[in-house]
């Protein structure tokens, strides 16, 4: 058993902190939390200016064989990760790099390669995601919208809803309903389209805390060329497993709190309550103790997960377990670190907000992790019935 | 990175498992926490046998020479099966000699503890039940050529059966706590020491230790005079990173028993674990599980290659503390009243999870640690 990192991946490291912290002196102050580069154009900017500077290092195609320009490994996008999480930098697009990207390497035909997998490595291209819809939330084989085929194009319609940043990205994936004859699961297609294509309406869903980065999709009529399909047609919910299977290790959010954890330590060090700094109330102590000890155990199994990953092993289990872990302990964080701060910690991003707001803004985004990527209800589902062998229910 | 056991250590676990299932059954666990010596000498002298005494000792004294992380190996299949005795007490006792003992020490003791014929244990705890130096109030005042003890030492692992006892006592009072602190290599057979086994949770066998003075040779001082907190320090880190190993292959068995007897357990016309109120029970039990394991892993890995782990080493035993209690309490839960039964298998476990709790530091005092650690002033 080796946890150590080589000398190579040390100083691969180094290179993804020191890019990223240097990429934070342009940071805009307004870009707290996660989703704040959907929601404001300067924090969008900044979004795609990081992009274009991770695309000049190749950074946005790490892991990739180097026939479509990529280099490094598994491991060096777990460190470029954590880094990123480290700093809260921008850049990656978790819908084309993270998730699409891998998902076209092994899924798609030579030709949807060539063309969609060098804009996302050149950061130019961001995308969205266009599953859920009002009926078809966790039961996504649910799903309703529709895609007819008419000469060499589809025609769509339908509503999807929830998709994170469609009123930013340029091309949006999603699954439709092309053959309403078939069994669930064996109905439906993967499809890649322009999100300027005539026929799209996207309207805003106003998030509980105001903002508004999640959007409603409307199609009306709207023609998709029919060679922008992944996968086998009406075979698209093979896509979609196989794509949710690279949704987020997790270590970027962890290493994120990891950072959080400093700032509010450093917090508690200087801030007096009670003429004392709030550092040496002992149940401040037992509470940021505990929750360090947490985020150890979930960064140890977010390790376990990338050390599978790097072996091309895939423990369904572990990745589930993880992202219910660091995604509750997401949640516990928010409440803690909002307790600590007493009545400053409602205060939103403004010169009464420590910490400029971050933690009023967790209040609200904790739920991202909780929620979206499968529910942690469905991923306990998944750790019974596949891990543990418990019968399922129909 | 690779986080995968050596083949050695694959080897190691898997006959410890086959050893332990084959000779350590759950009717000798029964009978052993009845009995007064609390360990069975002929499975002990077995072990022995296997190298397991000997597992951390370097050849030249008489043992294999493994890590200290093939060590946690092996623990993790004794905490899986449950081996009573003086195992740990033995093993982590044995690293002051290790780390501090005079080469006359090392030789005088590791080959015996190696053969299996020196049981070991470190007497630390007083009334205060504190893990840090205050409290340490029992006296070893010099005379001649030796020094006195004088005082009481609770919860003293396994000091009934024991051979030797490493006694902590203050030397010196000072400004810290922390200095004026030494360790005594005490002959358990030495005039004025008496024993009296405490009831306990897991009937493990602590003991009220009375050292009514005492008469302990110079040369039985191990390390530095007034200066052995630092060796105290040491040994709960490691000990605290070998109980969590025990802990998480106990806390292996809860899960696995409890997934078994939900597949096999009807009521309502099918099996518990069809419902899903118990199914995510489970689930988080597995995930409780998981995170502990890496978390163990990683300190045992840091410390195994000297790498300065006070950190990890507290943040596991606080996590795993409560991981293990947590569990082994799902279990009973989830298994219903048959588990409450004492001839149930999974009170053993549950039992346990307090004495592995308590030894080597609580969860609130190496929560201390970690605050400290994490930078809070
Ligand atoms: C912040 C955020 C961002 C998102 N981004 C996107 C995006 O970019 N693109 C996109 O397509 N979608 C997105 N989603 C939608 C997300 O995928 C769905 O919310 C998710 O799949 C759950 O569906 P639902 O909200 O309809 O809940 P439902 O499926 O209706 O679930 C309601 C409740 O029932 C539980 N439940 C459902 N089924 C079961 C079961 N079998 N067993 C036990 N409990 C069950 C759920 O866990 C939940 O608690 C996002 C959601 C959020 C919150």
């Amino acid at each position: 058993m080796d946890f150590s990192l080589t000398d190579e991946q040390k100083s691969r490291s180094r290179e993804f902190y020191d890019t990223c912290k240097d990429l934070s002196k342009k940071r805009p102050p307004s870009l707290v939390g996660f989703e704040a580069i959907y929601e404001l154009d300067e924090c969008w900017e900044y979004n795609m200016y990081c992009a274009k500077e991770f695309a000049k290092k190749g950074w946005l195609a790490l892991g990739w064989p180097s026939e479509y320009g990529g280099s490094g490994d598994m491991m060096n996008r777990v460190l470029f990760a954590e880094a990123r999480g480290y700093y809260g930098t921008p850049g990656v697009d978790i819908f084309g790099v993270q998730m699409l990207a891998p998902t076209l390497l092994q899924a798609a035909s030579e030709e949807i390669k060539r063309e969609f997998l060098p804009p996302i490595a050149r950061g130019e291209v961001m995308w969205c995601e266009l599953w859920s819809e009002p009926n078809a939330g966790s039961d996504l084989a649910a799903l309703a919208a529709t895609a007819v085929r008419k000469g060499d194009e589809y025609v769509i319609n339908g509503q999807k809803t929830w998709n994170t940043g469609a009123h930013r990205a340029h091309w949006g994936f999603g699954v439709f309903k092309t053959d309403p004859a078939a069994r669930k699961h064996h109905n439906m297609t993967f499809l890649l389209l322009d999100m300027k294509t005539p026929g799209i309406t996207i309207r805003p869903i106003p998030y509980l805390d105001g903002s508004a980065p999640y959007c409603e999709v409307y199609f009306d009529d709207v023609r998709v060329p029919a060679k922008n399909i992944v996968g086998q047609e009406h075979e698209g919910w093979a896509v979609v497993n196989l794509l949710a299977g690279f949704e987020r290790s997790g270590i970027n959010e962890i290493m994120s709190m990891m950072r959080g954890l400093e700032q509010l330590v450093a917090f508690c060090n200087e801030t007096k309550r009670h003429g004392q700094p709030l550092a040496k109330d002992p149940l401040v102590r037992n509470r940021l103790a505990q929750l360090a000890c947490e985020l150890a155990a979930a960064r140890a199994l977010a390790y376990r997960v990338a050390d599978l990953q790097n072996r091309n092993e895939m423990s369904l289990m572990d990745a589930s377990a993880g992202k219910i872990f660091f995604s509750e302990l997401g949640e516990r964080f928010a409440f803690m670190a909002g307790d600590i701060l007493g009545p400053y910690g409602q205060v939103r991003t403004s010169r009464w907000a420590p910490l400029n707001g971050i933690w009023e803004k967790m209040f609200h985004e904790h739920f991202i992790t909780t929620i979206s990527m499968g529910t942690n209800e469905i991923q306990r589902n998944i750790i019974a019935w596949y891990g543990l062998g418990l019968p399922r229910m129909r | 990175m690779d986080l995968r056991f050596t083949e050695e250590q694959e080897i190691l676990r898997q006959t410890a498992r086959g050893f332990l299932a084959a000779e350590c059954p759950k009717t000798l666990v029964r009978e052993l926490e009845q009995s007064e010596k609390g360990y069975s000498p002929e499975l002990w002298k077995k072990m022995a046998e296997l190298g397991w005494m000997g597992l951390i000792i370097p050849e030249e004294y008489g043992g294999i020479g493994y890590t200290f992380q093939d060590l946690t190996v092996l623990l993790e299949e004794i905490g899986r099966n449950i081996l009573p005795g003086p195992f740990v007490a033995t093993t982590t006792s044995t690293f002051p000699i290790l780390e501090a003992g005079t080469e006359e020490q090392k030789k005088g003791l590791l080959p015996e503890i190696a053969q299996g014929d020196l049981i070991l244990t470190t007497a630390l705890l007083e009334s205060d039940g504190v893990f840090d130096a205050s409290g340490i109030a029992i006296k070893a005042a010099p005379k001649g050529d030796a020094f006195i003890i004088d005082g009481t030492k609770l919860f003293v692992d396994m000091a009934h059966v024991a051979g030797h006892i490493i006694c902590v006592t203050r030397t010196k009072e000072g400004t810290a706590p922390e200095k004026g602190i030494t360790l005594f290599i005490v002959d358990s057979a030495t005039a004025g020491i008496s024993c009296q086994v405490m009831p306990t949770t897991s009937q493990d066998k602590l003991c009220e230790v009375r050292f009514e003075n005492v008469n302990v040779p110079k040369k039985n001082v191990l390390g530095t005079i007034d200066e052995g907190w630092a060796i105290v320090e040491m040994m709960l880190r490691k000990g605290a990173i070998a109980r969590c190993a025990e802990s998480i292959g106990a806390i292996q068995t809860c899960v696995e028993m409890t997934v078994a007897y939900a597949k096999e357990r009807v009521q309502y016309e099918r099996p518990v674990g069809a419902f899903q109120a118990l199914q995510h029970i489970m689930a988080d039990m597995w995930t409780a599980m998981e995170t502990s394991r890496y978390l163990v892993y990683e300190a045992a890995w840091m410390e195994s290659n000297g790498l300065p782990c006070t950190k990890e080493a507290s943040m596991a035993k606080a996590y795993v503390n409560e991981v293990y209690r947590n569990v082994s309490k799902w279990a009973v839960r989830l298994h219903g009243a048959i588990a409450t039964s004492n001839d149930h298998d999974i009170p053993l476990y549950y039992r346990r999870s307090k004495a592995a709790d308590t030894a080597f530091g609580s969860t609130d005092f190496h929560r201390e640690i970690v605050a400290r650690q994490i930078g809070l002033v």
